[in-house]
């Protein structure tokens, strides 16, 4: 059953027909190849699925891709304008908050919505705020820097 | 050094952070096919009728395949498994029937319409059962597979290999000791739960070529086993791993793949998808065995522990190609990081109907530390003596030996366990956050060799550009740990060139060379070195082509900046980028041609050990050391523990690249802290009960503790600038180290994993029922 | 709300049944459409826990009645001295809400402890209590503030006292062609404490939750994941009531409590356990008033 829908995804206007039972994730992945969101389990408790949707981060798995229409995406790919990288992309490569990078897309747009809405967080708002996000690689020490260390610059 | 021992930043590192790296499943070939895999429901069972008829009718099923296709049985070290079940199905979730559809909701629909007859045979759930006479067996035919030598399986038991290793004699020993302790420890199987789920796509053509993209640590391996599972010349089957989301050994070997060759066959070129679900991950991937350990220490008064006996018995599941080796690798380092005189181990790896036990970071490590180190601590309180103390008298030195008899020239043990109480400050106690809580600090000792074959073997080849960057080809796995990174650096110190470059390719068994492994925290020291032999080949062809240039002897000659220099005149010089191609000469003749550089690399002169009595004097190529330090507050009330601070210390030789090292350490310390406070897979009857993040917990951001991160560098002699493994080495304590904290903190002593708030609590009200 | 259970597929298949989608933007047309379609129509407002029960084939719907276009629905208002949260608020609009963080603390603490971030910038209070899980978390606070549904269907509009909302695991009074527009309670200054024990700190279920509020010398007790619904502790409540806190009768009420809860052992904690942390929490929670 295919419903037509309008969404602005990573600052592009999209008009179209998706499959009601589609999430969101399957969606961006498959029908337009923006396969930074990732799946790690289907039912958001890891978070690599992590977009941001109408400045708030969601786990695209849980979010039908009908329920898009009228609203902005941003998926990781939507981050680093005109070539040029996000801070956050850069501070995480700088600070090295990345190992296997499969959790990675979804970390960072969870930070980026972490410091839009909190520019100065504390270590112990920025551990909460990534809480949703797993990663068996890091032991997440070098992300929290790495998202500190743009916190910081930010401020300075 | 300019770029061995620097933090170069990763060089994968752009494509992760913008989503632009495509993992397997984020590939989308033409015409591709999505598989579905229907799974047994039974623990044990005779497979006695399978119906696949209405699935085939199913419109867009384009074909369905049983375990007939699949004659051959497999494994790395013993050959005991299909890649579908045949004739019965060893545990719950055995993929059974495999399916393919052009579409995943339609391949996952025609799983409902397979009917599948099974004759349900009595399960083993328990080691310790599966070991006795009379229990169900696993594999009544074990006695007809096919085994490396060095392994010794009983046919017609449930044991698939029982190692022994018999030093001294320590049966005398006890008899004189003056004290003998006894204890028993239970670790339980956990899953390494990568976030990235297995994956696979296979695409078979009618000119018989095969090709394979995985989600894998060693495309080599799996090339070997499709190979032989399926009759393909290894030159027609070409395996990829483009990248991926974290192994952590579950990776390893093959798990998937094989499954989706037949239906690849018969649907020539067709590329066909299969991914795991979570829920598939952690029943149906490689789990981390189960053990069963019972350790007996006879100790003398002054500290010294002259006699130690081991029975680990390991719950290997319903495959144990891969854990006879687990039970090897436990078996020879039974001893732990201790120089003790008499050593009788029996490690037995036993079938069970439960999920496959495989390579899990580690190797049987941390589960026989977490019984080692407990251990020592109990045997230290009942001497009156430090945990510290204990570990400085029996702890490995340089010139000691270890439990197969080896002499080890060199052992950094004393140095990180002076560093690690320095840094966790294990003579003060520090105050609780609150009234009903305590605090309390403990310490772990670890040690690891890379388990391997004898012959296990790296390569390496350079290609010098015209421009006078270069590529670097191997087929070390970059999972995660940055060997990508290390292997470029190694490459640029050599040729001195910047590590930018420098391009390095891997994971293609067509055209990267060959590399045995991902695993054993090997690479860094085998591929290291591979890629330093691979970088002076090529450096050595330069200098030989300057020479003619130049006219100035090799010897003094030296690479400098991009350049070929004269060590005596700086301003005679050659580009590198001049001779990649080849020299030419002023009449417009040429000579020598492309400079590629070769490099392969074996470990050098790893011996069998004795079949009969495990000794041996060089079994592994290099033993890392380490130890961690943890401080723990427990909550009296809930029994909770949160984790407050670790140290670490390890030697690794050499300090590659000082932030992915720690990074290495950090991510190991939180996951051993998983599996010591949370993790555990929770199987009932063979049936898991958690195959799911809600309750399976592993650590958030919100759990990490505090890190303190040290190294020491006691180089190693044939490692690449003295290096050494540490990738799981740095898990090994970790465990240990909180349940020695813990009972630091409150007095209670817990022998299983993991420690979960349930357990201390129920603990902490015994202990104060009998105060 | 009906709906009809297929057997749970043994491993979570990427599927979930095709259905029509709906979007109205009025309360009737949501009734009506619900009504029309029978018992296979259901509600859609956060998704995060009907679509992961889609996914793995325990929850089938024809149509889904999506109801987060209808506008009044998300507003959380202050009107004749009630608190209304309406169904479609987030649960972290509600917990970082400032009235709520100021004046109800414990219900904002109660709605940031569900999920993660990302969950719960989809996830709804009143989803939360519709699904009617023996451990939701915004059910306590609730419960001691004896919050009331309310129910909109073509019959018109009425109230249901959460305490009797909750039915059994699952399962709650609504029936099929309701609809919960939102969940309210008495404005009051009152002194709460929740309190939720699970295994790992963040993103987790409740192993046991429980909110205790206090108002002059009257206590309301909840709990959660110590009955097949969320709990309001009558007895202890009873017990409690009109006395002076000291320390001996703190514990005779914890006694009481741990005795007045019905739990059971799952794999997440034994039955002692619970019991057990529903004495810590009720004391900790009491010796804050002491």
């Amino acid at each position: 059953m295919k419903v037509i829908i309008n969404f602005t995804l990573n600052g592009e206007e999209i008009e179209y027909a998706v499959d009601t039972h589609i999430t969101l994730l399957q969606m961006i992945r498959e029908d337009f190849d923006l396969t930074g969101a990732k799946e790690g389990c289907g039912a958001g408790e890891c978070g690599a699925c992590t977009i941001i949707m109408d400045g708030r981060a969601v786990n695209a798995c849980l979010v039908l891709a009908v329920e898009a229409n009228g609203c902005e995406i941003t998926t990781i790919e939507g981050l680093a304008v005109n070539g040029v990288l996000d801070p956050l992309q850069v501070s995480f490569i700088e600070n090295a908050a990345l190992q296997c990078g499969y959790c990675t897309p979804g970390m960072i747009m969870t930070a980026k919505v972490l410091l839009n809405d909190n520019p100065n967080p504390t270590v112990e708002e920025i551990k909460e705020g990534i809480s949703g996000n797993l990663c068996r690689c890091t032991g997440y020490k070098k992300i929290i820097e790495a998202i500190q260390f743009v916190a910081e610059n930010n401020n300075a | 050094m300019k770029f061995v021992g620097k933090s170069v930043k990763r060089v994968d590192g752009i494509k992760k952070v913008t989503g632009a790296l495509k993992y397997v499943d984020d590939i989308k070939l033409s015409r591709m096919l999505y598989a579905s895999v229907k799974r047994s429901p039974h623990a044990h069972a005779k497979i006695v009728k399978i119906d696949i008829d209405k699935a085939l009718a199913l419109k867009g099923v384009k074909d369905v395949i049983t375990g007939e296709h699949f004659e051959k049985r497999g494994g790395l070290y013993l050959e005991d498994k299909n890649f579908l079940a045949v004739g019965k199905a060893r545990y719950r979730g055995e993929a059974v029937v495999a399916i393919a559809a052009i579409s995943e909701e339609i391949a996952q629909h025609a799983l409902k319409l397979i009917e599948v007859e099974y004759e349900v045979l009595p399960a083993v759930t328990n080691a310790k059962e599966g070991m006795k006479p009379g229990s169900p067996l696993v594999h009544p035919d074990l006695g007809d597979y096919k085994w490396v030598p060095v392994f010794f399986p009983k046919p017609g038991s449930n044991i698939s290999n029982h190692y022994t290793l018999r030093k001294g004699n320590a049966s005398e020993a006890f008899e004189t000791a003056d004290y003998t302790v006894e204890n028993k420890f239970y670790v339980p199987h956990v899953q390494h739960a990568p976030i990235e789920p297995h994956t696979a796509i296979a695409q078979m053509d009618l000119d018989g070529s095969c090709t394979i993209w995985a989600s894998c640590q060693s495309p080599y391996a799996v090339r070997q086993a499709l190979s032989e599972a399926f009759d393909i010349p290894l030159n027609k089957l070409r395996v990829l791993s483009p990248a991926v989301g974290g192994g952590f050994g579950s990776k390893a070997g093959t798990t998937l793949e094989g499954i989706l060759v037949p239906l690849a066959k018969r649907n020539p070129g067709r590329p066909i998808k299969l991914t795991y679900s979570r829920e598939d991950e952690f029943q149906n991937a490689y789990v981390r065995q189960g053990l069963h350990a019972t350790i007996k220490t006879g100790v003398n008064k002054d500290g010294k522990i002259i006699a130690v006996q081991n029975e680990f018995i390991w719950d290997g599941g319903a495959y144990n190609e891969y854990g006879v080796n687990i039970a090897k690798a436990a078996g020879y380092a039974s001893a732990g990081p201790y120089d003790i005189e008499n050593v009788w181990t029996d490690s037995y790896c036993v079938y069970t109907n439960h999920p496959v036990g495989g390579p899990y970071r580690g190797f049987g490590m941390c589960e026989i530390h977490f019984g080692i180190e407990q251990n020592l601590d109990i045997i230290a309180e009942k001497l009156g003596i430090t945990p510290v103390d204990i570990r400085r008298i029996n702890g490995m030195k340089p010139g000691g030996t270890t439990g197969t008899g080896e002499v080890v020239s060199q052992s950094g043990l004393q140095e990180c366990l002076e560093q690690v109480s320095i840094d966790i400050k294990l003579n003060e106690k520090s105050k609780p956050s609150g009234p009903k809580k305590v605090r309390g600090k403990g310490i772990a000792c670890g040690w690891k060799a890379p388990s391997m074959p004898n012959n296990a073997a790296s390569s390496a080849v350079i290609k010098l550009n015209e421009d006078g960057s270069a590529h670097l080809l191997v087929s070390a796995q970059d999972i995660g740990q940055g060997s990508d990174t290390v292997m470029t650096q190694i490459a640029a110190e050599v040729l001195s060139i910047s590590p930018e470059k420098i391009t390095i390719k891997t994971g293609d068994t067509d055209h990267t060379p060959y590399e045995w492994q991902t695993v054993a925290s090997r690479i860094t020291y085998s591929a290291g070195r591979a890629v330093v032999e691979a970088a002076k080949d090529a450096k050595d062809q330069l200098l030989e082509l300057s020479q003619i240039k130049l006219g100035i002897y090799k010897r003094d000659l030296e690479l400098k900046d991009g350049y070929v220099v004269s060590k005596i005149y700086p301003d005679k010089k050659v580009a590198i980028a001049d001779l990649a191609i080849g020299l030419n000469f002023d009449d417009g003749s040429a000579i020598h041609g492309p400079i590629i550089g070769r490099g392969s690399f074996i470990p050098p002169n790893i011996r069998n050990a004795d079949k009969k009595t495990g000794l041996g004097d060089h079994p592994v190529v290099f033993w890392t050391y380490g130890v961690q330090g943890v401080e723990v507050e427990v909550d009296l009330e809930t029994g909770q523990t949160k984790v407050l601070t670790v140290a670490s210390c390890f030697d690794v030789g050499k300090v590659m690249n000082p932030q992915l090292l720690e990074g290495q350490i950090e991510g190991a310390i939180v996951q051993g802290m998983g599996t010591a406070l949370f993790e555990e897979l929770m199987l009932k009857d063979g049936k898991v009960l958690n195959p799911s993040f809600v309750d399976y917990k592993i650590p958030t951001a919100d759990d990490m503790p505090e890190m303190i991160i040290k190294f020491v560098e006691n180089p190693e002699e044939t490692g690449p600038f003295g290096a050494r493994g540490v990738a799981e080495p740095a898990m090994v304590p970790s465990a240990p180290a909180i349940a020695n904290a813990i009972y630091n903190a409150t007095g209670i002593r817990l022998n299983t994993m993991p420690l979960t708030a349930e357990k201390v609590l129920t603990a902490i009200k015994e202990k104060q029922n009998n105060d | 709300m009906g709906y009809v259970l297929i057997f749970k597929q043994l491993y979570g298949g990427e599927t979930m049944n095709r259905f029509e989608y709906f979007a109205p933007t009025t309360l009737k047309e949501a009734v009506d459409i619900l009504n029309e379609k029978g018992e296979k129509a259901l509600i859609l407002n956060g998704g995060t826990d009907i679509i992961v029960r889609m996914r793995d084939c325990s929850l089938e719907a024809d149509y889904l009645v999506d109801i987060k276009k209808i506008s009044e629905l998300d507003k959380i208002s202050f009107e004749n001295g009630r608190v209304m949260i309406g169904a479609t608020v987030l649960l972290n609009d509600l917990g970082l809400h400032p009235i709520i963080q100021k004046k109800y603390p414990f219900l904002a603490q109660a709605a940031l402890s569900v999920g993660s971030k990302q969950v719960r910038n989809r996830a709804t209070c009143v989803g939360n209590i519709c699904n009617a899980s023996p451990l939701a978390d915004t059910a306590t606070p609730l419960l001691s503030l004896n919050a009331k549904v309310h129910v909109f269907s073509a019959e018109g509009e009425r109230t249901i006292l959460l305490s009797d909302f909750f039915v059994f695991v699952r399962k709650t009074l609504l029936k099929h062609g309701e609809i919960v527009t939102g969940v309210s309670f008495e404005e009051s200054d009152v002194l709460g404490i929740f309190t939720k024990t699970s295994r790992r700190k963040e993103v987790d279920l409740s192993t046991v939750c429980s909110t205790v509020i206090k108002q002059a010398d009257v206590y309301t007790i909840s709990c959660g994941a110590v009955a097949p619904t969320p709990i309001r502790l009558d007895q202890t409540e009873a017990f409690l009531n009109g006395k002076i806190l000291t320390k001996d009768l703190i514990e005779e009420a914890c006694e009481m409590a741990s005795k007045e809860v019905k739990p059971i052992s799952d794999l997440r904690a034994t039955e002692s356990y619970r019991r057990e942390m529903v004495k810590v929490m009720l004391r900790n929670s009491l010796l804050e008033w002491l």
